[in-house]
């Protein structure tokens, strides 16, 4: 039974465990979990140790008992956690046992191979048996990635009911080594229902200070630090830390001084690290500090605060009214999600709204799917947009960062089931000024809305920085008398309850001509009025430019320096008026101007059909190129770059196909499905071939990296392909490709496979049943020719 | 540290083609924005060694490497390091992002990167080096895990014995893939004689049709 921990005291933690067992003669190589099953003396020996010299709690040895560590070694995980913490607990007596959580070692998708479910579902068994064996807390230590951090603690605290602390470790830098820094640490920690948070790891103490000053400043939550015994230093061969214990415990005062609260030693501390720290805290009282109260959104590796310069939160990713996005999302092609995503961020977005709501999906999945894909490629932080509060906790759970949600009401049955979420998840949320009688004609009626949005969220706990209230853009075509009631409204709101607040603000111009006058006219009222964070198209300049101009005005941008760069040279740029017709498509092409191309094409639409255009310029261009590549008259990156120009040549042919013609007529020669194996994350060769593959007229459905057999076996099955594209670079994820043939010969028995990368050749190929085996882009063309035309192999 | 631009021109295939401004200029911004982004890394550690031929064992330690191409490599040494290093997940995550916006940017980057993580083993082994000299030691080239019969298997000793997750980020999947990508992890020798100085180290390659192959087979003395 665990025993309640009072986190307003000081807590001493223990040193580290490793450099213990190593003087104890444990070798390199020699996993120290494993002396819980065959040594537990030895581990015994060493929390005595820690308690004898004064610590409150001791750290199980527990820091790599994960599936993914213990994988191939012979050990029981549940064994060795449970002897981990008997051992603990029966050297602590009246002292407290912290079960240790390590990182699991591997990188988190997208970048690695292990996804967010399967941490979690790891740490969920180690905190299990952790719990049930009787640990009174739960450390996650050292933890590099934010989100693994996440999904430990989510796998912590719904399986068990015991106080959880997270640490993460940083590099000189400051930043960890996915890149996060102290205050995105704080802003998304803090608010997942933990018992404190800190800084472990890497650094000594000095070097720690810093980062540890940057942490009190926003924390809320009781603040732990377990600094290394200074810097690692190579002596000879062995490892040295040079921080004494009187110094180690300097410092220590020193932190609890400004504020720490829990203190402890990683690498290189000893005993005596623990008993100078513990002696000097004597006669000192925990410290309140002052905490700088804001409302701010985060992705893993940036933080997006609230108030001052004003924040656009990006509005394109919503399939309302849009009809490419609705039918990019039916067609699972993310691409086009993403160069939203790209195009916002790059006009200016600080966050970008999330909303793929259609009635034909399933909108909880492609929610996931679309969060996963968005976070991967932009660090920017989201608003997860949903009218289902399944889809927007699916969304919330899997989001790399701390969230806003959009949105709450003033309905009761609204609210019951939005906070809940808003606070286990710690998101932030826009607050709409209804509830069940609409939206209320007049500014007042729409502050009490907001007050008792507020006034509710405090129930569960919610702080009102964690709001951003809606005041509710009406449309000036059906109901101008109001809208100057919305500017009115968050004036009101901001004097009167002072939150952030954000305003959809495009609404006001629809059905009117010039919508962007008026769009950008209202902004500039509403801004004036206290608007913190118009919800808006980052693209529309007008808009954009109403923001800029707004920041210098109110001293946000000081000395005008974003203006400055934004519109200095704007009168330089020489117009390109040289529209010079009858250019030369062709070689357009083969020299790879990729921008230029579209105009290009456009002005061809004027004299020819689409399809004449592919089949008289894009194609012929494209085997003009590929004959120079394979004579080696141009080099890969030349290649490259005159594939990607016909993808934009065509994208506009298809741009215009989808216009001029009553049904989808689509170029497609036919359907491949390509991936990149399970377990295998190298993917430029197949990204290569991929456009390759479209330009030449193919349907291509890219399933990424990684990707597993059922996967892959399924989508051939649903877009009935004869084709697919397999690839591997490892002679250890050629074994993938081997299983993910035999399965598609099995389900998919008329499917063809062809098969590519760097250890791959011939007699290989074929030797793990491969149908085509195809040294590079170009190759596969060939193939995809060939089979689609229905030539057979022999 | 620079990257070397041949060697990016190299891994990109590169043979004398002419090269257009544009080509020019993006080589150019990837090799400074690869410089920019990524965060150099790397660990090692030396370890007293018993060279049985067929294996390698690691003294005071229970590591064995079994391998008979690295026995032969360490023929003379009796001590060895082994280094983990990498530039950072922030070069893949730039690599990933260009790959959907700009294919042939992703494509020069990833060439960089790969020039980068080169240029950076070499300068821990020139390290290496200077520190092997001064306790009357040469070094021997560095040797990987996937070289010769050293199996891949081992990158994930090497990084486990290292810490190397913890310490500069880098882990290995269940297929033995490094990620970040752009990483190394090698042996490399400490012996009293002379440097075994090996001329290419394309020449120990089996793939004799490689793209990247620097040496041809029938003139050793280009490279």
């Amino acid at each position: 039974m665990s025993r309640n921990v009072d986190f307003n005291k000081f807590l001493v933690f223990d040193g580290a465990m490793g450099t213990m067992l190593q003087a104890c003669g444990m070798k390199a190589g020699e996993l120290s979990e494993r002396y819980n099953i065959e040594k537990p003396e030895v581990i015994e020996k060493i929390h005595r140790a820690y308690i004898d010299a004064g610590a409150d709690v001791i750290t199980t040895n527990t820091f790599g008992a994960n599936r993914y560590k213990l994988n191939d070694t012979g050990l029981n995980l549940n064994d060795v956690i449970t002897r981990a913490v008997e051992v603990a607990t029966k050297a602590a007596k009246d002292k407290l046992v912290a079960l240790d959580v390590g990182p699991l070692g591997q990188l988190m998708e997208p970048y690695g191979s292990l996804s967010f479910e399967e941490a979690y579902e790891a740490f969920k068994e180690q905190v299990l048996a952790g719990a049930l064996a009787g640990a009174d807390i739960i450390i996650i230590e050292t933890m590099s990635d934010i989100y693994e951090a996440k999904a430990a603690i989510l796998a912590a605290r719904e399986n068990s009911n015991l106080p959880i602390i997270c640490t993460m470790t940083f590099q000189e830098d400051g930043r960890t080594l996915t890149g996060t820094d102290p205050l995105t640490m704080v802003n998304i920690l803090q608010n997942l229902g933990i018992a404190a948070l800190g800084i472990n790891c890497s650094l000594g103490p000095k070097e720690m200070m810093p980062l540890v000053h940057e942490v009190l400043k926003y924390s809320r939550i009781p603040v732990i630090v377990q600094p290394n015994a200074g810097l690692p230093k190579m002596a000879g061969s062995e490892t040295i830390f040079e921080i004494t214990p009187e110094m180690f415990a300097a410092y220590g005062r020193q932190m609890a001084e400004a504020g720490v609260r829990i203190l402890g030693g990683c690498c290189g501390t000893t005993p005596e690290h623990i008993r100078e720290l513990k002696n000097a805290l004597i006669g000192l009282k925990p410290v309140k500090t002052h905490i700088e109260r804001i409302t701010a959104a985060s992705s893993s590796t940036c933080t997006v605060t609230l108030g001052g310069e004003v924040k656009i939160i990006g509005e394109r990713i919503n399939p309302t009214g849009k009809k490419k996005l609705k039918e990019a999302l039916m067609k699972d092609d993310m691409d086009y999600i993403l160069r939203e995503a790209v195009d916002q961020k790059d006009n200016g977005a600080h966050i970008l709204d999330v909303n793929v709501g259609i009635p034909e999906m399933d909108e909880e999945t492609v929610m996931v799917r679309a969060i996963k894909e968005i976070q991967g490629i932009v660090n920017l932080p989201l608003q997860i947009d949903s009218v289902k509060p399944k889809v927007i906790e699916a969304g919330v759970r899997v989001c790399n960062g701390r969230p806003i949600i959009n949105s709450v009401n003033g309905e009761d049955k609204v609210m019951e089931t939005i906070f809940p979420i808003v606070k286990k998840y710690g998101c932030l949320v826009v607050a709409l000024t209804l509830d069940d009688g609409g939206i209320p004609k007049t500014a007042e009626e729409r502050l009490k809305i907001a007050e008792k949005i507020i006034k509710r969220a405090g129930e569960y706990g919610i702080p009102k920085e964690d709001i951003i209230v809606d005041c509710l853009v009406l449309t000036a075509s059906a109901q101008q008398k109001e809208v100057k009631e919305t500017i009115r409204a968050v004036r009101l709101v901001k004097e009167k309850l002072g939150v952030m607040t954000t305003l959809g603000v495009s609404n006001v111009s629809f059905g009117l001509p010039a919508r962007s006058l008026l769009n950008r006219t209202f902004l500039a009222a509403a801004l004036s009025a206290g608007l913190d964070a118009p919800i808006m198209n980052p693209m529309d300049a007008d808009m954009r430019d109403t923001v800029r101009a707004f920041n210098v005005l109110w001293n946000h941008d000081k000395d005008s320096k974003e203006y400055i760069n934004a519109y200095a040279d704007s009168k330089a740029k020489p117009e390109n008026n040289d529209n010079k017709t009858n250019k030369d498509l062709k070689k357009i092409i083969i020299d790879g101007l990729k921008e230029e191309v579209k105009e290009t094409v456009r002005e061809f639409l004027k004299e020819f059909k689409a399809l004449e255009i592919v089949d008289n310029y894009l194609i012929p261009a494209l085997d003009i190129v590929g004959e120079k590549y394979e004579k080696g008259e141009i080099f890969l990156p030349q290649l490259i770059l005159s594939a990607e120009t016909v993808k934009n040549a065509f994208e506009v042919i298809k741009e215009d196909i989808m216009k001029n013609s009553s049904h989808d007529r689509a170029i497609n020669k036919g359907n491949i499905v390509i991936a990149t194996v399970k377990g295998d994350i190298h993917d430029i060769g197949k990204n290569i071939a991929k456009i390759l593959l479209e330009n030449y007229g193919f349907q291509v459905y890219d399933l990424g990296k990684d990707v597993p057999t059922e996967k892959i076996v399924g989508k051939v099955k649903e877009v009935k392909a004869p084709l697919v594209g397999l690839s591997a670079l490892m002679t250890t994820t050629v074994q993938s490709m081997e299983e993910t043939i035999k399965a598609l010969k099995l389900h998919c028995p008329d499917c063809v496979v062809m098969a590519g990368g760097a250890v791959l050749n011939e007699n290989y190929a074929n030797m793990i049943g491969a149908d085509f085996y195809v040294k590079d882009a170009r190759d596969s063309v060939k193939v995809a020719e060939m089979v689609i035309n229905g030539v057979k192999k022999n | 540290m620079n990257i070397d631009r041949k060697e990016v021109l190299r891994y990109l295939g590169y043979k004398n083609q002419s090269i257009d401004e544009v080509m020019e200029k993006l080589i150019d911004e990837a090799m400074i924005e690869i410089k920019e982004i990524m965060r150099r890394n790397y660990v090692y550690n030396i370890y007293d060694i018993e060279n049985q031929s067929e294996k390698v064992i690691l003294k005071n330690t229970n590591i064995i490497f079994q391998s008979k191409s690295l026995g032969e490599h360490l023929h003379n040494s009796d001590r060895c390091a082994l280094m983990a290093a990498t530039l950072g997940i922030e070069v893949d995550k730039r690599i990933q992002y260009y790959s959907r916006i700009n294919l042939t940017k992703a494509i020069v980057m990833d060439a960089c990167a790969t020039a980068a993580i080169e240029a950076l083993c070499d300068k821990v082994q020139e390290n290496m080096r200077e520190m092997a000299q001064r306790e009357g030691y040469n070094i021997t080239s560095r040797y990987s895990p996937g070289y010769g019969d050293l199996s891949i298997t081992n990158q994930k000793v090497i990084i486990e014995v290292l810490r190397a997750y913890t310490r500069i980020g880098l882990s290995v999947n269940n297929n033995y893939v490094m990620i970040p990508r752009k990483s190394v992890t090698a042996l490399i020798g400490f012996q009293r004689g002379e440097e075994n100085i090996v001329k290419c180290k394309c020449s120990r390659c089996e793939e004799k049709n490689c793209m990247y192959r620097k040496c041809g087979v029938a003139n050793e003395s280009e490279c």
